[in-house]
């Protein structure tokens, strides 16, 4: 077993788009050394002297980002996110990854996908979403529920319209918890997007990102529609300090979400406490 | 090597630190004040072979409380440049008692067994070990015996009986034969003396109250009959989640990172340093989501990860019966009450 760093690498900011005051969408060149994600991976980045933390990956390089680079949505809600969300395009971001599980999907090939997103759940599941479209023809139907607090809080807009324009390609279901006037689409918790769907719950694999709170609706929900336990992906959240299975900082029971997560299946977990 | 016992008279312990001090940074029990510390020691120093345990166990020389993972110096063009720290030299420790001798093997299995961490495994891999056996308990909390670690005697090149009039002076390793051979020979154990520590081993047992009733391995199994919140609820109600306990335990590996920044920002340390799974906010996410928000979770989950999720992801009972946590507990939990009474349930 290889000794392996913590050191991270400097990674030149392409682009830098706010999607609303709080929530930052980066395009940032990707590491140099074997940067090869997959979906539902996670990298470290940092500002040496601010910190480091774990971010999911909201675009892979060459599906979705462009080749050589990789996408990042972060909210500013802390001391780190502060300050990296105040960098510009040509400044330096350090980052070492990809960590966490890699999830083959070839599993998924012939079936329904489901993505339910819940605020910035989406951030993850974009590179989902990208992938599945990278390979259409893999797939059969695609289905992707989104919910926001409020339309203002709804991400990656163009994306939306984008996919909500390619109906053979992709059906996008939108709900909000609470509208001003002028908002048509429906208002109501994520569930409530499970209502009009015809589902095939055996042939169905659903990928769930968002908080604690919609986890545990969403699976209850989906375990009833009859979805097999092993078809409920989830991308669960904790605090990775090294990503290398060692600090100990995201561990469920005995696992180690960096290593075996944070994309598991609720049957892989279902067992564990304090997983949601 | 069984039957390589040597006499080593007291006054030639100094000749053994000497000849390890060419080699390693040697560390051995010390008195400090009305406590015992893991301390450098050199030719001279009294080392304290008689000491009961240490506060801090052995594994702040291999996965030290503050750890420089990289420095970084912002450079001309703005950049930041990273540099490791030099590897440091090789620890010997003299005196190790056998709980923490296993708690070494446990600190092994786990990283060796992890995903992937080569430094604490190098260290002790480069380290230097000379035990030391226990004839009595040392704190009232311990029960090394029960949890099977009080007969452990590795990792340790050389391992020494205190029987008295002389060290006797166990060869366990081709590089204990080795370190040995410079110190300058010795006289091998006389019939007297190795009836005189047959005897004393065989006496030990009894000065070591059993207090289990069950062998270590069966924790993981009682504990998985024992999830119940409401078992846990009583005790949790005591603990104060000062993680004191996860700071003394010999085997906790949980660790923080966070950088030191000079004043100027240009350069500065990112360090990794111990926490643990009873501090405050250890389980917490960005946005203030904890994942394990009450202390009855979070004692749960640091017993069960001693007794059942090292044995079964590492190989290994996370417990050496050291008793650190529980004589260190403003409040006295002890994790010896807990396993006697999951053991006891049916």
């Amino acid at each position: 077993m290889p000794q392996v760093s913590m050191i991270p690498e400097p990674c030149r900011i392409v682009a830098v788009t706010a999607q609303n005051s709080r929530d930052i969408h980066f395009v940032v060149e990707a590491p140099k050394r074997g940067f090869t994600p997959e979906p539902g991976q996670f990298v470290m980045v940092s500002l040496p002297g601010i910190g480091e933390a774990p971010f999911s990956l909201a675009a892979l390089p060459g599906e979705g980002a462009a080749a050589g680079t990789f996408e990042m949505l972060i909210r500013r809600i802390g001391r780190l996110t502060n300050l990296i969300t105040q960098q510009k395009a040509g400044d330096v971001l350090y980052v070492r990854g990809p960590y966490g599980r890699r999830v083959e999907w070839d599993q998924f090939e012939d079936t329904n996908l489901l993505l339910l997103a819940g605020g910035l759940g989406l951030a993850p599941l974009r590179s989902f979403v990208r992938r599945a479209l990278s390979r259409r023809d893999r797939f059969k139907r695609i289905d992707l529920l989104v919910g926001a607090r409020s339309p203002d809080e709804l991400l990656f807009r163009t994306d939306l319209l984008v996919w909500a324009s390619r109906q053979d390609d992709v059906h996008v279901h939108l709900t909000v918890d609470a509208a001003r006037e002028g908002w048509d689409g429906r208002i109501g918790v994520i569930t409530s997007l499970l209502d009009g769907l015809a589902l095939d719950s055996a042939g169905t694999v659903a990928f769930l990102c968002g908080p604690p709170v919609m986890y545990r609706h969403c699976l209850r929900r989906l375990l009833a529609m009859g979805l097999y336990e092993h078809n409920l992906w989830l991308t669960l959240e904790r605090r990775m300090k090294c990503g290398l299975g060692l600090c100990g900082n995201c561990q469920m029971d005995g696992h180690y979400l960096c290593c075996e997560g944070p994309l598991v299946s609720w049957r892989e977990v279902r067992h564990l406490r304090e997983v949601v | 090597m069984d039957n390589e016992i040597y006499r080593l008279p007291r006054e030639r312990l100094d000749a053994l630190i000497g000849r390890l001090a060419r080699d390693y940074r040697v560390v051995g029990p010390v008195k400090h004040g009305a406590t015992w510390i893991w301390t450098d020691v050199r030719p001279g120093v009294p080392l304290a072979l008689d000491y009961p345990t240490t506060m801090l166990p052995p594994r702040q020389f291999f996965a030290p409380m503050r750890e420089t993972l990289f420095r970084y110096h912002r450079g001309d063009d703005g950049r930041f440049a990273f540099e490791e720290p030099a590897s440091e030299r090789p620890v010997a420790l003299v005196g190790v008692h056998s709980c923490d001798l296993t708690s070494l093997r446990v600190l092994r299995a786990f990283h060796e067994s992890s995903c992937r961490d080569r430094l604490v495994p190098g260290r002790l891999d480069r380290s230097f070990v000379v035990g030391l056996a226990c004839w009595s308990p040392c704190l009232p909390e311990s029960f090394c015996r029960d949890m099977g670690s009080l007969e452990n005697e590795s990792p340790a090149s050389l391992y020494v009986y205190d029987i008295g009039s002389v060290l006797l002076l166990k060869v366990q390793t081709a590089r204990g034969r080795e370190i040995l051979r410079d110190v300058g020979s010795l006289d091998a154990a006389t019939p007297d003396e190795l009836v005189a520590l047959r005897k004393r081993l065989r006496a030990r047992a009894e000065s070591f109250p059993a207090h289990l009733q069950f062998a270590p391995e069966k924790l993981a199994t009682s504990l998985k009959a024992a999830e119940s919140d409401i078992l846990w609820d009583a005790t949790a109600d005591r603990c104060l989640s000062c993680g004191r306990c996860n700071l003394v335990c010999p085997t906790c590996t949980c660790f923080d990172v966070c950088d030191q920044a000079s004043l100027g920002g240009g350069d500065g340390s990112r360090v990794r340093s111990w926490t643990g799974c009873q501090v405050p906010g250890f389980s917490r996410v960005a946005g203030g989501h904890d994942f394990r928000p009450t202390r009855t979770q979070q004692l749960r989950y640091r017993i069960f990860r001693k007794g059942k999720y090292m044995p079964e992801r590492h190989g290994v009972v996370g417990c050496t019966g050291c008793g650190r946590c529980a004589t260190h507990c403003p409040t006295h939990i002890s994790i010896r009450e807990i396993f006697l009474q999951v053991g006891r349930a049916p």
